[in-house]
């Protein structure tokens, strides 16, 4: 079979270009922006997905990680009952305002008190060893490196929290929040920095379990008593997904990713199917030659169809190059990114759906295809 | 029907197409124009007839309707034993992709596909092997004399290279029908006397039905037959001994 549609691409590109760029800055930017909300808003979870705690208890109806009340202390030892949990550790969080030696004005801060044990649980995955050892220290707190300047302090300065002086002992990278500077100490800086005198014991208990594959079953058997107090427990993956959801969706900012992605997908799919109409009626002539030779218009259309999938095979192929130079700058400038092979995906899907689309819009153009015009 | 003008030597044969009673009219607006007016003829397998008129005269209607490009308003159009007017869009292509080709005044040919590839490409629809489309092809560009040019694409090829492609790609189809509209219009005297040989040629050797339409007066002395054509009806029909003295196929 003579690929005429691939043929026709290689040697007519400058005719194709725009197609590709449409396609291949569309599937970009619809990369990008993705990463971007992914990894703006995966940094409210960054508390769940950076620790290595498989269950979580927090007071019922809790909305985020951010928005949680205490618990009573000793529903530790209700969830140290059940066989399958292997270590349960508490976690403070408080909100605290922060006041710098710098010319920053108060800055709203969310502490973590975390247990500094080396096996401790909470941000075990982003904190090191030795920063977690410094921790230990009284009012020592450990802050992102890229949140540095906006607190207004440098490595080994001391600010206040709530009035009370701590000192920074060291800064970690992948801690930044969302709606504030996320600052990490001990358990007991954390207690003695909260100015709330309703506190009866800890935001939340995190769990190790044996099998953290029976996150979500473990994470059911333990709900339910009622003996300590209001309390209710979460898988860590579940808790995550309430957290993001809430600020993806409860916020407005989910449907407004939605609305660009939408006004993105059409923009590219215009331009593509545009170009790929003028591809067609450049070569009208010469198909509808083809067709009085008794070619029939359905596999005239497979060759504008297949113009459409290379048009967005080599879009992508562009867009995955560049998006991947970009996604490394912006991590190594502490940009919150983030892409897992589900929304890598989904942005596949996106990319190749827009140029089906276009291909289908140019299609209908080929209903002009008519021989008895050739005849004059 | 009986309104065709009867020749001597087309009674001995069967006509391979037929016009009964055609007519064609086309609005543009509110106003209607008559291009065939009641239109009969019948073409001889195996010879090259040309349709010859002023332009206007409704002969490239005439030709769109004999190979089933349009439909006609009123009248039968018989082709190869098949009523024309009877096939749906589908049947109809099948027809033309089994027993037609054409060759038109502009070439049409695919900038990106070189010669061999311009003739491969309608056999591949034909349900032909690859060997056998490229073997047919080969055989095609060479019988128009262009063994030397397989590989051009158009941009490479003149003028008279490019319209010998095309007849090239309709006749590697081993078509039964030829329809060839203004194939030197568009080319010099030396081209185009290329060209009408090759078509005669076509006729003669193949047994090829070809019908061309054409007002280049030079055409006239190569074909057997020659109609005239005037406000959508034949005036004249003429058989001429110069191209017939060639051998005639059975």
């Amino acid at each position: 079979m003579v690929a005429l549609a691939r043929k026709t691409l290689v040697y007519e590109w400058r005719r194709f270009l725009p197609a590709i760029l449409a396609v291949g800055f569309a599937g970009l930017l619809q990369l990008l922006q993705l990463a971007l909300v992914l990894g703006i808003f995966g940094a409210t979870s960054v508390y769940i997905t950076g620790s290595s705690g498989d269950v979580w208890v927090g007071f019922p109806g809790t909305q985020s990680v951010g928005s949680g009340r205490s618990i009573d202390a000793n529903v530790e030892s209700r969830i140290l009952m059940d066989p399958a949990v292997t270590h349960v550790e508490p976690y403070e969080w408080v909100d605290g305002d922060w006041r710098g030696a710098g010319n920053t004005g108060g800055v709203s801060v969310f502490v973590s008190g975390i247990d500094t044990a080396a096996d401790g649980l909470m941000f075990s995955k982003v904190l090191s060893p030795a920063l977690r050892a410094r921790l230990a220290e009284p009012d020592a707190v450990v802050v992102d490196r890229a949140d540095l300047g906006k607190l207004g302090v440098a490595l080994g300065g001391t600010a206040t929290i709530n009035g009370r002086r701590v000192r920074v002992v060291g800064v970690g990278s992948g801690l930044r929040g969302l709606g504030g500077v996320n600052v990490l100490t001990s358990l007991d800086t954390a207690r003695r920095l909260d100015s709330d005198n309703d506190d009866i014991g800890p935001t939340y208990l995190v769990a190790k379990i044996a099998d953290p594959a029976q996150a979500k079953a473990v994470a059911r058997r333990l709900r339910g008593s009622k003996a300590f107090g209001p309390y209710t427990t979460w898988s860590a993956a579940d808790f995550a997904r309430i957290s993001v959801r809430y600020w993806l969706f409860d916020t407005g900012a989910g449907a407004g990713v939605l609305f660009l992605a939408g006004i993105v997908f059409l923009v590219g799919a215009v331009i593509t199917s545009q170009t790929l109409v003028g591809a067609v009626q450049g070569s009208v002539r010469e198909y509808a030659t083809l067709n009085a030779l008794g070619v029939g218009v359905g596999a005239l259309r497979k060759v504008v169809l297949e113009q459409a999938f290379w048009v967005g095979a080599l879009g992508l192929a562009g867009a995955t190059v560049l998006g991947a130079f970009l996604l490394l700058g912006a991590r190594a400038e502490d940009v919150p990114v983030t892409l897992g092979p589900v929304a890598a995906l989904a942005c596949i899907a996106l990319v190749m759906g827009q140029a089906a689309v276009s291909g289908m819009a140019a299609m209908r153009s080929m209903r002009r295809i008519d021989p008895a015009t050739l005849l004059r | 029907m009986n309104a065709t003008m009867p020749s001597p030597a087309a009674t001995a044969r069967a006509p391979i197409l037929r016009a009964d009673n055609v007519c064609k009219a086309f609005t543009s607006g509110t106003l209607r124009t008559q291009v065939l007016n009641d239109l009969s003829l019948s073409i001889d397998p195996g010879e090259l007839t040309l349709i010859s008129g002023p332009s206007g005269c409704g002969k490239s209607t005439l030709l769109a309707i004999l190979s089933g490009l349009q439909k006609v308003d009123s009248g039968r159009v018989h082709a190869l034993g098949s009523e024309l007017g009877q096939l749906d869009l589908r049947a109809l292509e099948r027809f033309r992709l089994q027993h037609t080709g054409f060759v038109f005044q502009g070439f049409n040919l695919f900038p990106a596909l070189t010669a061999l590839e311009q003739v491969e490409l309608p056999l591949n629809h034909m349900g032909m092997s690859k060997q056998e489309a490229r073997e047919r092809a080969r055989r095609s560009l060479e019988e128009v004399g262009l063994s030397h040019r397989f590989k051009l694409r158009p941009s490479e090829l003149s003028g008279g290279e490019k319209q010998r492609v095309a007849i090239a790609r309709a006749l590697a189809k081993e078509p039964e029908l030829l329809f060839a509209d203004e194939p030197t219009s568009a080319l010099d005297a030396a081209n185009g006397q290329t060209i009408i040989d090759i078509l005669h040629t076509i006729a003669h050797t193949h047994g090829t039905t070809v019908l061309c339409v054409s007002h280049d007066p030079r055409l006239v002395a190569h074909a057997d037959r020659v109609l005239a054509m005037e406000d959508g009806r034949i005036l004249s029909d003429r058989r001429l001994g110069a191209g017939a003295s060639k051998e005639t196929p059975p």
